[in-house]
């Protein structure tokens, strides 16, 4: 089988999530398939400067083949578009018009894919929100599967998202919100989707030791691993850190991994580490009592997945539905949305033996029997196999047309954000079974594999009402 | 919270976090300082007291509609004249006066000017009256809205003391409430364990099986010799068996002293135990379930 994966930008020094993303699933399916990754020659994501040659090169034993970005995105630009689209009424090509200056920008890309489309059974879009998923889309319908890694963003709330959720053959979704949130958007739930999210090579063994040696770590310590960045929640998560370890006087550590554009208070219970390899991420996660998420916005955190494959809890941010309905399912993890809930939380797992090896157990049977690769290449092969029989069978999408000349310039589509507020929140919780009568209460009963929709009770206020302005890219909150 | 142990299957992540939220919410106001008091009081007085009985906006709406207004001065009143018998007459023109005063009776012989001077004389009069008297009650009423004034800005500081004072009374009675549902747990259990405690302790009575039959023998004794069954005896020191008897209501004498001599000297120790109230547990007596001894008597 031949299989295209599209991607903004793609590289092995890349660790942006849905670029990192990309790159698992590309290298996972090349063991089964003949995968080529069709992408841009952009590395920067906030101006996608053509940075790479075009043409074709190999990464880890995979074709990448590259094409050049017509135009640069212009951040102030950018974001008075997305100021339009988000709080005004507008209309389609203005809509148009916001996508484009977004970017990557890559007609080249999207004229190879109306070309050389047929060669390719399957083309696999990667981030719904970008130039090159709604053009490729439209380039090759019938052969379409979108991967959205969408966050609650009103990105996804923008008109001409609808259609592209409609008109794909497949959705490989990352989270059982991300779902329901495209479903209420779009009205799509007779396209084949499943949940698949992304797997983790996560070593056998750990050394912690190592670590602890390596840069004098001593004591109990709890990690962070990531981006360190005010719209990631590291701000939030300093100040309560540091309130914790003065009103409870415990004798604990906060560990940083990961490049940071914030300054990092100078507190000699925080430390960073700076950029890590794989093998020493694994080794400080796997030392440490807990890995802190403080992330308002995610569509996934692999981070979080890779600390529950390494048996170790997760304490999240609630407010993010993604995580919270995370930590629900897999009873691995605990959240919080205040400091006081933090102090709570924080202290029940680092301060409790017992209560820190079971959620890391649960957190290791979730991964193994979710997010191992072998469990998420098996999901995307029954997707192939599911749309090849729909092709048997004579099943296509269409494409709905774009409005006439005169309609898309009609300004009467309801802004962005008032389309994603009127999208479920809150985590999506597994039904819990009803015990059988006269048989005594069943434990575990919990569906992990396709919990029904049950929406928790939250506050009214999207998250992004809640926290966070709009950035100078365009963009609220965390995304990029 | 408590170490314990756990099963994976035991955690219910949802359950778990309920149950922080709700001590959260339940620890609240443990550590509230006066700013956050204060705060509470304005903003959400609901949580603390019954919002049927006191508005949480109360103070808030005491401001609006009692705003300070400064009280008008009253304007001055215009120039009142003074009409007397010759204003009519008068003139500044001497020689108009002198004809005035010629043509005088001639006037009179046409009308009668003496009412109309008299009205008019009289109308000023009441005028500087009216005058006068509105002066004097725009003081007054003025004087009244001042002391109201002062009055509202106490109300007002009675009203806030009273609003901060209920606000932490209800805080308080919360922690009360706690603490007293704390101290009952705390009793159950001490109940409970003192239960369980007195269920394994064995009973052993201090007669041994062996002073059976010398109880007897000392309820033979006493049969025969009712006097001398006094307790303290010195026969009952030397059998630890023997039950020791008392009598109840044993009267003394009209002298006030004991009735037999014998005890009052021989048993020197008795008196004291004699003179307890009837119902003065005896220790020497030991604890045993029958009881039935000093029933006889």
């Amino acid at each position: 089988m031949n299989l295209a994966v599209v991607v903004q930008r793609y590289g092995a020094e890349i660790n942006g999530g849905a670029e990192l993303h990309a790159r698992y699933i590309a290298e996972h399916l090349a063991r089964h398939h003949a995968v080529e990754v069709l992408t841009t020659c952009a590395r920067d994501y906030v101006t996608w400067r053509n940075e790479w040659p075009s043409g074709t090169e190999q990464v880890n034993g995979v074709t990448v083949r590259r094409f050049p970005v017509s135009r640069e995105r212009h951040p102030e630009d950018f974001a008075k578009h997305s100021e339009r689209i988000f709080t005004l009424a507008h209309s389609v090509k203005e809509e148009l018009a916001w996508l484009e200056s977004e970017g990557p920008t890559s007609p080249a890309l999207i004229k190879h894919l109306a070309s050389s489309g047929s060669t390719y059974d399957y083309v696999l879009f990667f981030s719904a929100r970008y130039y090159h998923a709604y053009h490729g889309w439209r380039a090759v319908p019938a052969k379409a599967v979108l991967v959205p890694t969408a966050e609650r963003d009103a990105a996804m709330g923008v008109s001409i998202m609808a259609p592209m959720f409609r008109g794909v053959r497949a959705l490989m979704y990352n989270s059982f919100e991300e779902r329901a949130m495209i479903q209420a958007i779009a009205g799509n739930r007779e396209v084949p989707g499943v949940v698949v999210g992304v797997g983790s090579d996560v070593p056998a063994r750990t050394d912690p030791d190592r670590i602890r040696t390596q840069h004098g770590i001593a004591g109990p310590y709890v990690v962070y691993v990531g981006r360190i960045d005010e719209n990631k929640g590291c701000k939030e998560l300093f100040g309560h850190f540091e309130r914790y370890l003065k009103q409870s006087g415990r004798d604990l550590t906060l560990v940083l991994v990961g490049t940071s554009i914030m300054d990092i208070p100078d507190h000699p219970r925080i430390r960073h580490l700076g950029f890590m390899g794989d093998a020493d991420k694994f080794d400080v996660m796997a030392g440490a009592r807990a890995l802190i998420m403080p992330s308002y916005f995610e569509s996934l955190s692999m981070v979080a997945l890779e600390a529950w494959g390494v048996g170790r809890p997760v304490l999240a941010n609630g407010r993010c539905d993604v995580l919270r309905g995370q930590c629900i399912r897999s009873n691995a993890g605990l959240y919080y949305e205040s400091y006081p809930e933090f102090a709570a939380t924080l202290h029940a797992i680092e301060a409790n033996p017992s209560f820190n090896e079971a959620l890391g157990r649960n957190g290791r049977e979730y991964f193994r029997t979710h997010y191992t690769w072998p469990v998420i290449v098996q999901k995307y092969q029954d997707m192939f196999r599911q749309l090849d029989d729909e092709n048997a069978r004579g099943v296509s999408r269409t494409i709905e047309p774009l409005p006439g000349f005169f309609a898309r310039r009609r300004r009467t589509l309801p802004p962005a954000d008032e389309v994603l507020a009127q999208a479920p929140q809150g985590p999506v919780v597994p039904q819990r079974r009803q015990p059988p009568r006269h048989q005594g209460p069943s434990h575990g009963a919990r569906d992990q594999q396709t919990p029904r929709e049950q929406h928790g009770p939250r506050d009214q206020r999207t998250p992004r009402e809640q926290h966070g302005s709009r950035d100078h890219r365009g963009r609220r909150g965390g995304g990029r | 919270m408590a170490d314990f142990s756990l099963r994976s299957d035991q955690i219910d992540v949802e359950q778990i976090m309920k149950q922080i939220r709700t001590r959260i919410k339940e620890k609240r106001g443990v550590d509230y300082t006066d700013q956050e008091i204060r705060e509470l009081a304005s903003v959400k007085l609901e949580r603390f007291l019954d919002p049927r009985a006191v508005r949480s906006d109360l103070l808030a709406a005491y401001r609006r509609q009692r705003p300070p207004v400064p009280l008008p001065s009253l304007p001055g009143p215009p120039e009142n004249y003074a009409f007397e018998d010759v204003t009519i007459y008068e003139s500044h023109r001497g020689p108009l006066r002198w004809i005035r005063k010629l043509l005088n009776p001639l006037l009179k012989l046409l009308f009668n000017p003496n009412p109309l001077i008299h009205v008019l004389n009289l109308q000023s009069k009441i005028n500087d009256y009216t005058w006068q008297t509105m002066a004097a009650q725009f003081d007054r009423v003025g004087q009244r809205f001042v002391t109201r004034d002062e009055l509202d800005t106490l109300n007002y500081e009675v009203l806030n003391n009273l609003v901060l004072e209920l606000t932490k009374l209800g805080i308080e009675n919360r922690n009360l409430r706690m603490r007293l549902e704390s101290m009952g747990t705390r009793l159950d259990f001490d109940e409970r364990r003192q239960r369980a405690f007195e269920g394994l302790a064995q009973f052993k009575p201090v007669a041994a099986p062996s002073a059976v039959p010398s109880q007897a023998d000392g309820e033979d004794d006493d049969d025969g010799d009712g006097a001398e069954g006094a307790p303290g005896g010195a026969g009952d020191a030397g059998r630890p068996g023997k039950r020791r008897r008392r009598r109840r209501g044993r009267k003394r004498g009209p002298e006030g002293s004991p009735q037999g001599p014998q005890g009052q000297q021989a048993q020197p120790s008795a008196g004291s135990q004699q003179d307890r109230p009837a119902s003065a547990p005896s220790s020497d007596i030991p604890n045993t379930p029958s009881g039935g001894g000093s029933d006889q008597q």
